[in-house]
């Protein structure tokens, strides 16, 4: 059946990502949605709750506000409630309500500003897209509300993170990872969009020579930098121990070209001395053995990483949002439930959250990689770290 | 690039004003776009000769994301682009929220970019009821709203109702009332009661347009006046009236 997840778990709605995205950032975060069930959003699912503060607030839109169309009310709340609390910004964001009557959040947001003197932005989620995109319209409008100034590029090669959240990333110290790999790699780590960085530090995203984009969710932040800064952006997570090698080397070659790179695309193409490399997969050099199901650009860079440390070929099924620049030849990209269960039998191997075991049959060899997204925070302690490591047999 | 947004009561003619303000110029050698907010998807007919387009929340339903725009526009009489928002069917889903999403496509796939008009026309069905109906007024859209209306009080209490909703929205950086066109019905005193609707709107009477058998004419013809009667008196009032739109915008814009 089309449109139904009846054996697999959902993954977060983009209001989720948008909030997950802007957790760290000193702004207030206003869902302009029924109060109830949001607060999912905030305090169950997310992981820095309980250690970390943030303004995140419900407008609580009744019925009839709904039906009279009264933006009146939450343009009085918002302003009072900003003057009271003093935001770095205040983000108002979308829900099915608001879309569905056509709320114009970017004219509330306007007319907020106005009275409070506060930057406002309106974020038009709708409660039906994925967290990648909420991740994505967040970073990208931070990006170009605070990413102004002119800009002067540091002296030793900095580098941005781009799209970094505990949805994709969990809080296993992946983010902290990513950041030591580019320091032992000589470089210095930049502004990092949006976990362990400061709004302050964001506005200076413009000062780094090259944007690392770790998932979707920081690509239209890192096309926004690009236009306004020529900053160019290498696409990859740095997995493993030979990708990452390889993904420190595009980063200083984007550097010196300007030119964007899709880091997993290049290693692709090697894919054939990867398999001829390999002894276990000399048997059937044509078909890939693991499926990761996941995030594409999280995916894709551990399937070039077990490639390359493992010789095991693999293929992505991504049923988030993407774009086919950021998928390989052979990856799949559908929603659809239906379409993982016909394509997950194709491999012996599968690496996905734990709650798409169901999907597997009996004899597949099954790796579990917890994504927060999608299961929130039932695995938390046995997520594993893999950024800039050896794939060693936990994986593969 | 100036967008104009056409407001006015149901069957007060609206889509045959904008029609032949939009034929009238291209006559004049601009590019215009004539874009339909209603989800009868007729606005367009007669720029079209009553040949089919698919409507842009038709093919998006059907389609998803993917479809090109060549696939939700068409070239017109005078080489006016035309596109249609659609809606649902009659009683059912929401129309306004799908002006908005079809809109929102419209731009999306760069339509304003690809085509670049010196002028888009949104016709926009009937009132302002709901949010989704300011959309053609909002920021990004159209700068100028003109209202067609005759001196029919039901038409008079929707031209002033949608200009409340003009003011309303003051501060929020949507479009401007441009003024109101008249097309005659031929009540008693009709320009004196739009008159006094223009003192209470302060605005004015951009045109007047009067009642012509040639207008149901053309239209039994699957034409605009412009195209079937070119040498018309008619034409010659929507030519007239299509430069003062054009140049009263571009002064407003100026100013």
């Amino acid at each position: 059946m089309r449109q139904v997840a009846g054996l697999i778990s959902t993954y977060s709605s983009d209001e989720f990502g948008i909030c997950s995205a802007l957790y760290e950032l000193g702004g207030m975060v206003v869902m302009h949605d029924a109060s109830g069930c949001n607060s999912t959003y905030t305090t169950h699912d997310e992981p820095r709750w309980y250690d970390m503060d943030s303004m995140i607030y419900i407008s609580a839109i009744s019925e009839m506000e709904a039906i009279m169309g009264d933006d009146e009310k939450l343009i009085r709340d918002l302003t009072e409630t900003a003057l009271e609390m003093k935001p770095k910004f205040v983000a108002v964001v979308g829900a099915p309500i608001p879309y569905m009557i056509g709320t114009d959040l970017p004219a509330i947001a306007a007319m907020t500003e106005q009275a409070t003197g506060i930057p406002c932005m309106g974020c038009g989620a709708n409660g039906m897209n994925y967290y990648t995109k909420g991740i994505s319209m967040a970073l990208e409008a931070v990006v170009r509300r605070f990413c102004t100034g002119p800009a002067k590029r540091t002296e030793i090669l900095s580098v941005n993170v781009l799209g970094a959240t505990p949805l994709d990333f969990s809080l296993n110290g992946s983010v902290d990872s990513i950041k030591d790999w580019l320091r032992e790699n000589g470089m210095v780590p930049g502004a990092c969009l949006a976990m362990g960085s400061t709004l302050e530090d964001i506005a200076q995203a413009g000062r780094a020579h090259v944007n690392l984009v770790v998932s979707y969710g920081g690509l239209a932040a890192a096309r926004c930098l690009k236009e306004r800064y020529r900053i160019p952006y290498v696409v990859g997570v740095p997995f493993g121990e030979k990708f990452s090698q390889a993904l420190a080397g595009m980063l200083r070659e984007a550097a010196a070209s300007g030119q964007d790179l899709v880091s997993y695309r290049r290693v692709g193409r090697d894919r054939e001395r990867c398999r001829a490399d390999s002894p276990l997969d000399r048997k059937n050099p044509d078909s890939p053995r693991l499926s990761l199901i996941g995030e594409s650009v999280f995916s894709a860079s551990l399937a070039a990483a077990v490639e390359l440390d493992r010789g095991i070929s693999a293929r992505v099924l991504c049923p988030l949002d993407t774009e086919d620049l950021l998928l390989r030849e052979g990856d799949l990209q559908t929603p659809e439930e239906d379409d993982l269960m016909a394509r997950i039998p194709e491999t012996e191997l599968v690496a996905a959250d734990p709650m798409y075991r169901v999907l597997c049959g009996e004899r597949q060899r099954f790796f579990s990689l917890p994504h927060e997204a999608f299961s929130g925070r039932i695995y938390d302690r046995v997520n594993p770290n893999l950024i800039n490591r050896k794939l060693e047999v936990s994986l593969c | 690039m100036k967008k104009i947004a056409v407001y006015g009561k149901g069957g007060i003619g609206k889509s045959t004003i904008v029609s032949n303000l939009s034929a009238a110029l291209a006559e004049r050698g601009l590019r215009v776009m004539q874009i339909g907010c209603d989800p009868k998807a007729d606005s367009t007919l007669a720029l079209r000769h009553g040949e089919p387009l698919p409507t842009i929340l038709e093919t998006v339903r059907r389609k998803k994301d993917a479809f090109a725009l060549e696939e939700i526009t068409c070239s017109g009489y005078g080489g006016v682009i035309c596109a249609e928002a659609g809606g649902p069917v009659p009683g059912l889903g929401c129309a306004g929220r799908g002006i908005i999403t079809a809109l929102e496509k419209l731009a999306a796939k760069g339509a304003y970019e690809t085509f670049q008009p010196d002028v888009v026309f949104y016709d926009v069905l009937g009132d302002v009821v709901c949010g989704g109906f300011s959309m053609p007024m909002r920021s990004g859209y159209a700068e100028e709203v003109l209202i067609v209306t005759s001196g029919e009080n039901m038409s008079i209490y929707a031209a002033a109702n949608i200009a409340m909703a003009i003011e309303n929205f003051k501060g929020r950086g949507y479009a401007r009332l441009g003024g109101l066109i008249l097309n005659r019905r031929n009540v008693k005193e009709e320009e004196a009661k739009v008159q006094t609707l223009c003192g209470d709107l302060q605005t004015s009477i951009v045109g007047m347009i009067d009642r012509s058998e040639l207008v149901t004419d053309a239209e039994t013809m699957k034409k605009t006046v412009m195209e079937a009667f070119p040498d018309s008196e008619m034409a010659a009032v929507f030519r007239e009236l299509a430069d003062t739109v054009v140049s009263r915008q571009h002064a407003a814009d100026e100013s």
